[in-house]
């Protein structure tokens, strides 16, 4: 039996990688993985609470999690379509019409 | 056996979601969904009003308290709901012969569903389905146009940044999860209610941090206001109209949902954060505003300022040691004040629609029809819209004669109740810095020399403008020999605030 502290250092770790992504990268793609290693940490974290807790609905909670997530996912890369359509690439340190 | 009927209005949405969804698969004449969808639309707002005051928590299956409908989630309804009907009139004009409106259609109105949903929910994992389903139907109608670069441009950092606040949420949750080995709120509060100790552990305040971030993300708080006014710019306006009155609610219904009923005992380490948060926002968003050019991102700016004020509810309610009065009309005036901005700046982001539409039709191509030169001498060449216009900029500023004075004064009421004089003053002197910028405009607007002849009128937007314009005066205005509607309002809110605070 993996004690729980693991589970919550890995989840940690993985969410620090997905947030240090996020502000480094600027490739869209990049950015919309880096977003779900975030959200995978999070269903981690919950599904290891679930266990420990012994009560299902972190279980649960994570699967609807997943299955939001892949819909959101087919709405970005969508975005990210019409991006590489308009300019032919998706580096997001190039899109910037909207500045103040 | 369950009545299920005050679940209707929200039943009545999801059917005309499908119904508009089919019906476009197969007709050639897409129009007529518009007026499906506003009779929906209608139908909900109208069975929500009549059902105010509802109290029925769903505590069995299918629901197991996941849903509850409460004077809370009734007053958010009839918001998002009036908010669709704004959109729906305005979308008539602005895409009625777009060949894709049926997709536009049903993606408001699952949007709308998804706003209910959260306003209705009493479960964390309820809540966040909500807001994924609004959030998602967002992001694909702030890219709606999708041959404008900046439509898409403002689809993909809305989408990022929405992206990135939802994990933040879903990891805050799951701390809030794992100490409490439950995501119903009520069970939430009493765990955290019967253990204050929890206050102080480095587990809870990783939950609020994130938590914080990720509904300051959604709300647009500063510092997490960057995509906003770049989204509100870019998206097409009837689409600004809803994220800025709708979606951004949304964020409100939720928080005030986990902060003020989940985590109401933990309040010692979130109402710090949250005065900042308000101080900071409101103070930022008014500085940005007075320097925009572009009308459409100084509405979005002021969106800004405006969730800076309603999140002074957050403070006052966690402030107050002895929770009584100014616990009540901080959260009454944060609910009204939510109305009155719903109803203001949604119509706002229309009327700038119809006044880009006029320019570009007439004046043919300018480089941003959104500019404030293009607003000069408006007034001589379109009476009306100016008009309702400026009266609309005067309710979003506080001036007497609209609604948005009443639900101001509450708010900031409240604050001088609770004891907290200094962050009174620092509400009033923004306020009255948010004048400025939109007297500006109307100064423009009035004064302003015309750039060529008189604009013909778009009598669809007209008619949107003048619907929120009459419901802002007749909801300040007392009414001879009855009971005036802003009266209603100020119960309707009232109850509501009872409801969630508990007090």
């Amino acid at each position: 039996m993996i004690p729980l502290q693991y589970y919550l250092l890995l989840a940690g770790i993985l969410f620090a990688i997905g947030a240090y992504g996020i502000m480094t990268l600027s490739n869209g793609i990049r950015l919309l993985m880096c977003v779900e290693l975030m959200l995978n940490a999070a269903n981690l974290n919950l599904v290891a609470f679930s266990t420990h807790i012994n009560d299902v609905s972190g279980q649960v909670f994570a699967l609807f999690s997943i299955a939001l997530a892949a819909a959101e996912a087919a709405v970005g890369f969508a975005i990210i379509l019409m991006v590489y359509r308009l300019r032919t690439e998706i580096d997001i340190e190039n899109v910037k019409l909207l500045r103040w | 056996m369950v009545d299920y009927t005050a679940l209707l209005p929200i039943g009545i949405v999801i059917a005309t979601a499908v119904i508009v969804l089919l019906t476009g698969l197969f007709i050639e004449q897409k129009k007529i969904l518009g007026y499906i969808t506003l009779v929906g639309l209608l139908t909900s707002l109208g069975l929500v009003l009549k059902g105010w005051d509802l109290n029925v928590a769903f505590d069995s299956a299918p629901f197991y308290g996941a849903i509850v409908v409460d004077p809370f989630a009734q007053i958010f309804n009839a918001m998002f709901l009036i908010v669709g009907v704004l959109v729906a009139i305005a979308a008539l004009k602005a895409y009625g012969d777009n060949p894709r409106q049926d997709e536009f259609y049903s993606m408001m109105l699952l949007a709308t569903v998804g706003m209910m949903v959260v306003a209705m929910s009493k479960d964390l994992l309820a809540l966040f389905i909500g807001f994924e389903l609004a959030s998602i139907a967002t992001y694909a109608m702030a890219g709606f146009d999708k041959r404008d670069p900046k439509s898409i441009e403002a689809a993909l950092k809305y989408f990022l940044i929405g992206g990135l606040s939802s994990s933040l949420m879903v990891f805050g949750i799951s701390y809030i999860y794992g100490l409490t080995g439950s995501t119903n709120i009520d069970t939430i509060a009493s765990v955290f209610g019967a253990n204050p100790g929890l206050a102080t552990t480095p587990a809870i305040l990783l939950a609020m941090v994130m938590l914080i971030a990720g509904f300051g993300f959604k709300m647009a708080f500063v510092p997490f206001h960057m995509w906003a006014p770049d989204t509100y710019e870019g998206a097409p306006s009837i689409v600004s109209a809803l994220l800025a009155a709708g979606s951004k609610k949304m964020g409100f219904a939720a928080a005030f949902r986990i902060f003020i009923v989940g985590l109401i005992a933990m309040k010692v380490d979130w109402y710090i954060a949250f005065m900042i948060l308000a101080v900071l926002t409101m103070t930022v968003g008014n500085i940005l505003a007075v320097v925009q050019t572009s009308v459409k991102r100084m509405l979005a700016y002021s969106s800004i300022a405006h969730a800076g004020y309603i999140a002074v509810v957050f403070v006052v309610v966690a402030y107050d040691p002895a929770p009584g009065v100014a616990v009540i009309h901080a959260m009454t005036g944060g609910l009204m004040h939510a109305f009155s901005h719903a109803i203001g700046k949604a119509a706002a982001f229309i009327a700038v629609a119809a006044i880009a539409y006029m320019i570009l039709s007439k004046d043919g191509k300018v480089d941003d029809p959104n500019h404030v030169s293009n607003y000069d001498g408006l007034a001589k060449r379109a009476p009306m819209t100016a008009f309702l216009f400026a009266l609309l900029l005067c309710s979003l500023a506080g001036i007497p004669p609209l609604f948005g004075f009443t639900s101001k004064f509450v708010l900031f009421l409240s604050t001088i109740e609770a004891g907290l004089v200094g962050l009174a003053i620092i509400c009033v002197l923004n306020s009255a810095l948010s004048v400025y910028y939109y007297a500006k405009v109307v100064m423009r607007m009035y004064w302003g020399e015309p750039k060529g002849e008189a604009f013909v009128e778009s009598s669809t937007y007209t008619f949107v403008l003048a619907i929120a314009v009459i419901a802002l005066i007749v909801l300040f205005m007392p009414l001879p020999g009855m009971v005036s509607p802003g009266d209603l309002v100020y119960q309707w809110a009232e109850v509501a605030a009872h409801a969630v605070t508990g007090v």
